[in-house]
């Protein structure tokens, strides 16, 4: 048998990945679960918070991209694993010759896409309606990216236990994810908060994403854009890990 | 890395809590051999496959699949095998066609081959028909067809197979052993496993006989065949009881051992067609009226019994003992109740 050379190994991991990617994608966007909570949830949110109030354009496109990443990329996660879990077509990709950091990678990039889809929409949306427009279209690019990307991450670490059903999953997510939501600075800026509740709100992964879209959307937030840059990557990798690890703990319990 | 063995496997033992399903079994399958696991419900099969497959992992000993071992090299040990899991696992959500494609991705076959496998499996398993059906539409013939069929994907050089014929009618099922039987002649390594003894006995080279995860024996269907002929039995219930009927009915030239089960009797014995006049004289003689008269196959059970050298119908199993879990469904269908 030939050895493989190590650039093919990486080259495979990515075409495998990539294939686990368009699967997913045709098989799972727009079913009634992702449109149900990566879609409709995030704009009810969206316009029950903050279009009474009369917010000014670009401070809601900020909160609906902050929105948007958070829920819709939380959201593939938690629904895909415990779907294919019950369906036990899971056990094709952990049988496969392929490492588990690539099924993860992929999946992440599964939900981290249909957030950064969504988020495009609504900044096409807010740009036609308000003319709202964008202080720093590369920061954008990056923030929306990064988010969606650890939010994701986020959504595959809980459903990496064992259930089986996305609806055994919901639950446990969204208690997760609503007091991550308000206690983050989304609804209420971060320099308007008092102390205590200031320090609270940098508990919520949230609170960093948002700060940074201020950045790239209104040309001003709270914190360095490096920290939140680098908040972001490192629960990025912390997430991933924890899903890693839960993952290998379940092939020792047997589920 | 070559090896004679595809499957080397020592000491393997696996323990849920506290529960230890797959006790410390060791054995071999030899490159192009048929090699079947038959043990009845909860015995342990899918939890070895499952090892075997990397999808579990082992509480002791060590697996070599084609010379690697499955914890330190999984990734070549995975490109060795196919898997048939107890339950069919295709992706609902898309065609058969589109099933096999896929599969050929995960094993990185390049483009070409991927179309041409994918072709010639589908009119392998009579799928070519229904090749642009989304899966959820199949029948679960179909299913377990298309399953195989995406085990076979990548032409892999052992091929596991958890019950690939349960649940299926008469007919499906001997297809579906023709198509394994034929796919070996020349193809991969085949480990099946089975709780039917007929099954084993067509299609394996050597079974494994496996219960409370423990090996019994292995060895060759030809010289198991007389263990499961000394297992098989004349059940048998009579109008009036009389406590001298089971010594009476172990006198019966032929018959090995008579136990009572409820208001039956049953004879062991190699020659059920000696036997069978004989309890009909004895009923004669005595002028009574046979209830019930069935023969019986040989149950697993008390094949196991029988090699392991404890008394048959002395030992019954506490089914509490094994009913959590995914086994329980099915439950201890020995017929020995
Ligand atoms: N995840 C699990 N957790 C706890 N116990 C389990 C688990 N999986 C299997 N078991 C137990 O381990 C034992 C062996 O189960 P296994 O599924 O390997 O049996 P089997 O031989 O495949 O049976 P069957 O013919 O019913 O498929 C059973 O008693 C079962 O209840
Ligand atoms: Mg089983």
């Amino acid at each position: 048998m030939s050895e493989e050379s190590r650039m093919d190994r990486i080259r495979g991991e990515f075409s495998q990945a990539w294939a686990l990617f368009l699967k997913d994608v045709r098989t799972y966007y727009l079913t009634p679960p992702m449109v149900m909570w990566g879609l409709a949830l995030p704009l009810f949110m969206f316009f029950s918070f903050s279009v009474r109030r009369g917010l000014a354009p670009q401070t809601g496109i900020a909160r609906l991209l902050a929105l948007t990443t958070f829920f819709t990329a939380s959201s593939a996660g938690s629904v895909i694993f415990p779907l294919e879990r019950r369906a036990r077509t899971y056990d094709r990709l952990m049988a496969a010759p392929m490492a588990l950091i690539t099924i993860l990678l992929s999946r992440s990039s599964v939900g981290a896409f249909f957030a950064v889809g969504i988020s495009l929409l609504s900044l096409l949306t807010g740009w036609a309606l308000f003319g709202a427009s964008v202080a720093q279209p590369a920061l954008l690019t990056v923030a929306v990216i990064l988010s969606a990307y650890s939010f994701s991450a986020l959504g595959i670490l809980v459903a990496s236990g064992s259930a089986q059903s996305p609806g055994q999953i919901m639950m446990p997510s969204t208690l997760l994810r609503w007091p991550l939501l308000f206690i983050s600075g989304i609804f209420v800026p971060l320099d308007r908060m008092g102390v205590w509740a200031r320090g609270v709100s940098y508990l919520s992964p949230l609170t960093y994403a948002q700060d940074l879209l201020n950045h790239a959307v209104l040309g001003t937030g709270v914190q360095s854009i490096v920290l939140d840059v680098a908040v972001l990557a490192l629960l990025l990798i912390l997430f991933l890990g924890g899903a890693s690890k839960l993952q290998r703990r379940s092939r020792k319990l047997g589920y | 890395m070559e090896s004679e063995k595809a499957i080397e496997v020592s000491g393997l033992a696996k323990t849920y809590k506290k529960f230890l399903a797959v006790d410390h079994v060791d054995f071999d399958v030899r490159r192009g051999e048929i090699f079947g696991f038959l043990g009845p419900n909860g015995a342990g099969k899918t939890t070895t496959v499952r090892m075997l497959t990397t999808l579990l992992e082992p509480t002791e000993g060590s697996i070599r699949i084609n010379g690697y071992d499955v914890s330190r090299q999984a990734y070549h040990a995975k490109r060795q095998f196919g898997v048939v899991p107890e339950e069919s696992n295709v992706y609902t959500e898309l065609s058969a066609q589109a099933n096999l494609l896929f599969t050929g991705r995960l094993y990185r076959m390049p483009r070409g081959e991927r179309e041409r496998r994918t072709t010639e499996l589908l009119k392998l398993f009579g799928l070519e028909e229904k090749q642009d059906v989304k899966a959820q539409f199949f029948s679960k013939g179909m299913r377990r067809r298309l399953t195989i069929a995406m085990a076979m994907m990548h032409r892999p050089a052992i091929l596991f197979l958890d019950e690939a014929t349960s649940g299926l009618d008469v007919q499906s099922a001997r297809t579906i052993r023709d198509q394994v039987r034929q796919l070996s002649e020349n193809g991969p390594t085949v480990f099946l496993t089975t709780h039917q003894i007929e099954e084993a006995n067509q299609l394996c080279d050597r079974v494994a006989i496996i219960d409370h995860g423990k090996i019994a024996v292995i060895d060759t269907p030809e010289h198991l065949k007389a263990v499961f002929r000394s297992v098989q039995s004349v059940e048998v219930a009579f109008d009036r009881k009389d406590p001298g009927h089971r010594d009476a009915l172990g006198m019966i030239s032929g018959v090995s051992t008579v136990v009572k089960h409820g208001d039956k009797y049953r004879l062991y014995s190699d020659d059920l067609s000696a036997v069978l006049p004989e309890v009909m004289d004895y009923a004669h003689a005595k002028k009574l009226r046979i209830i019930t008269l069935n023969t019986m196959g040989p149950s697993l059970e008390d094949v196991f019994l029988q090699v392991t050298g404890r008394q048959i119908g002395t030992v019954r199993h506490d089914p509490a003992d094994k009913s959590l879990g995914r086994g329980s469904g099915k439950g201890r269908k020995g017929g020995n109740r």
